[in-house]
């Protein structure tokens, strides 16, 4: 007998429109947990951190140089900086951008408040993508080094910032990356099932909105600090002691060093319109 | 001369036809709704500049916003067609015309009607029922605590009509999003005392591609749910099943 198989539907004939669920096919729920956990912890984390050093640009900029110098002396700082800093912030960007273009936003339509909000999610991301591309590349990798060069930071910043357009991108910046952060969080606690009842998560939108709002303003004080309460700052508060960590046995340089940190405030603040000194 | 309510209607004939709008006219009744304005149509397919057309094809049942088939664009904004009525559609300007078109997201067939089958297949894909198959007698049912019936009740009356994967903006052909109403039914099976058996095989299966990872939380699902189903917290608490079962999958599987 003839066996010829009854023609049956191809298993690659194409249903039209959205496609049902892969049920327990792919990595897609591995990798958009760790984007979302990535936003909170360590960017998150490190947005919080870079927010409060930047603080103490109102404290003028020896206590912004103290604060550099601070920091580049934690144990491990390049492998800190990599680890919890540069490698998560690439992954979250990059999935960032891939999730983003995958929506089709439809606030025309629906113009609801959680729709307003999912797109600004999106476009604050991009921005703060956009912006902190170039800012890594201006005050990170290019310039004056600032890990070599603490006392330069301040006067780096402020020269950056000389710039009206400069300053408006800083500025818009600030907005945007704090809303991401703080929306983030809220949309962390509600995606992550922490926050399920209508009401936890509007109590949570609420201390959520106040803590943005608290960063923004932190963020966008140090940005007047460094461009309005302390005009021409001097480029180098900390100036240069290269002796000092190549011989150890010269007394006199290392104490240079430890007087530069100690004594360097007083006469700054005396002078704060001091010529720049290097 | 007699009031009229206009009506646009995008139509296609098959689902490879092209798309084409045709404009009726339709002598007004009080207390109308789409359905029944369709109905009008189907009497009399006639068009407003007088051509002899086609009725329209669409998807209708109850008529009382149970079966969940008449769900449509009216006015661009998906809802349903038995209890969107013209009186309000029309408040303030009756001159304006109504629009109608078939859902954005899904295959057409005909003019208004749309092939939803991909929410039936999710909802096997989780395995959303409860697995009894009736060849012998199980005896009495677990006991339901009537806490559990509260919770799960809202979540019974999902009609499958599709409105909150419509409104969504990751429910696309990009991500394949399973949308809400599927994890709702994952919540209401695994909150049954005899459902729960196949608990784990359920958030398994929603951390698939396409699952509850895919939503980004723009809550259009339950604004626009026509039954007020808490879309948002049954994605919230399934999502955090779903988490807690991946990790324990990773550390004993």
């Amino acid at each position: 007998m003839a066996t010829v198989a009854p023609p049956v539907p191809s298993a690659t004939s194409p249903q039209r429109g959205v496609q049902p669920l892969r049920a327990g096919q792919g990595n897609s729920f591995l990798w958009r947990k760790l984007h979302s956990l990535s936003g909170i912890i360590p960017i998150g984390a490190f947005l919080v951190e870079h927010i409060i050093s930047n603080f103490e640009t109102w404290n003028g900029p020896l206590a912004y140089a103290k604060q550099v110098v601070f920091l580049n002396s934690l144990p491990l700082v390049r492998v800190l900086e990599w680890a919890f800093i540069f490698i998560p912030l690439a992954f979250h960007a990059l999935y960032g951008v891939f999730i983003a273009f995958r929506g089709r936003s439809n606030v025309n339509v629906y113009p609801w408040a959680g729709n307003w909000m999912y797109l600004s999610q999106r476009v604050t991301g991009l921005i703060a993508l956009a912006y902190i591309v170039q800012h890594v590349w201006r005050q990170r990798f290019s310039g004056v080094m600032l890990p070599e060069h603490p006392g330069a930071a301040f006067a780096k910043v402020q020269h950056e910032l000389s710039n009206p357009w400069m300053l408006a991108i800083y500025v818009i910046a600030m907005i945007a990356t704090t809303w991401h952060f703080s929306y983030g969080i809220w949309l962390f606690a509600a995606k992550w099932g922490i926050t399920p009842g209508n009401r936890a998560r509007k109590r949570f939108g609420y201390v959520c909105a106040a803590l943005g709002i608290a960063l923004c303003l932190m963020g966008l004080a140090s940005i007047y600090a460094v461009v309005y309460k302390y005009p021409n700052a001097p480029e180098n508060v900390l100036p240069e002691t290269p002796a000092a960590l190549v011989q150890p046995a010269a007394a006199t340089p290392a104490a240079s060093l430890t007087r530069s940190l100690t004594v360097t405030p007083l006469t700054t603040q005396s002078q704060p319109r001091s010529t720049p000194q290097s | 001369m007699p009031r009229t309510i206009k009506v646009e209607i995008k139509r296609q004939s098959n689902p490879d036809a092209p798309v084409v709008t045709e404009k009726f006219e339709i002598p007004y009744r009080p207390n109308m709704n789409i359905t029944s304005l369709l109905g009008e149509i189907a009497c009399n397919p006639i068009t407003a500049d007088g051509k002899t057309t086609a009725p329209i094809a669409y998807d209708s049942n109850c008529l009382e916003e149970i079966c969940g088939s008449c769900a449509m664009l009216i006015n661009g904004k998906a809802r349903m067609a038995c209890s969107a009525l013209v009186d309000k559609l029309q408040a303030g300007n009756p001159d304006e015309p109504i629009t109608l078109a078939p859902l954005s997201k899904f295959p057409v067939v005909r003019d208004l009607s749309v092939d939803r089958s991909v929410l039936f297949q999710n909802l096997k894909a989780v395995k959303a029922w409860v697995p009894i198959d009736g060849t012998y007698d199980l005896g009495a049912a677990p006991r339901q605590f009537p806490q559990i019936q509260e919770e799960r009740y809202p979540l019974s009356n999902c009609i499958s009509c599709t409105i909150c994967m419509e409104v969504c903006p990751q429910f696309n052909d990009s991500t394949n999003f399973v949308g809400a109403a599927t994890i709702a039914q994952v919540k209401l099976f695994n909150m049954d005392p005899a459902g729960s058996v196949l608990k784990e095989e359920r958030l398994r299966a929603l951390a698939g591609d396409g699952g509850v990872q895919e939503c980004g939380f723009a809550q259009n699902c339950v604004e626009a749910c026509p039954k007020q189903l808490p879309l948002t917290e049954a994605i919230s608490d399934v999502t955090r099943e779903v988490i807690v079962q991946q990790v324990k999958d990773f550390f004993t599987r």
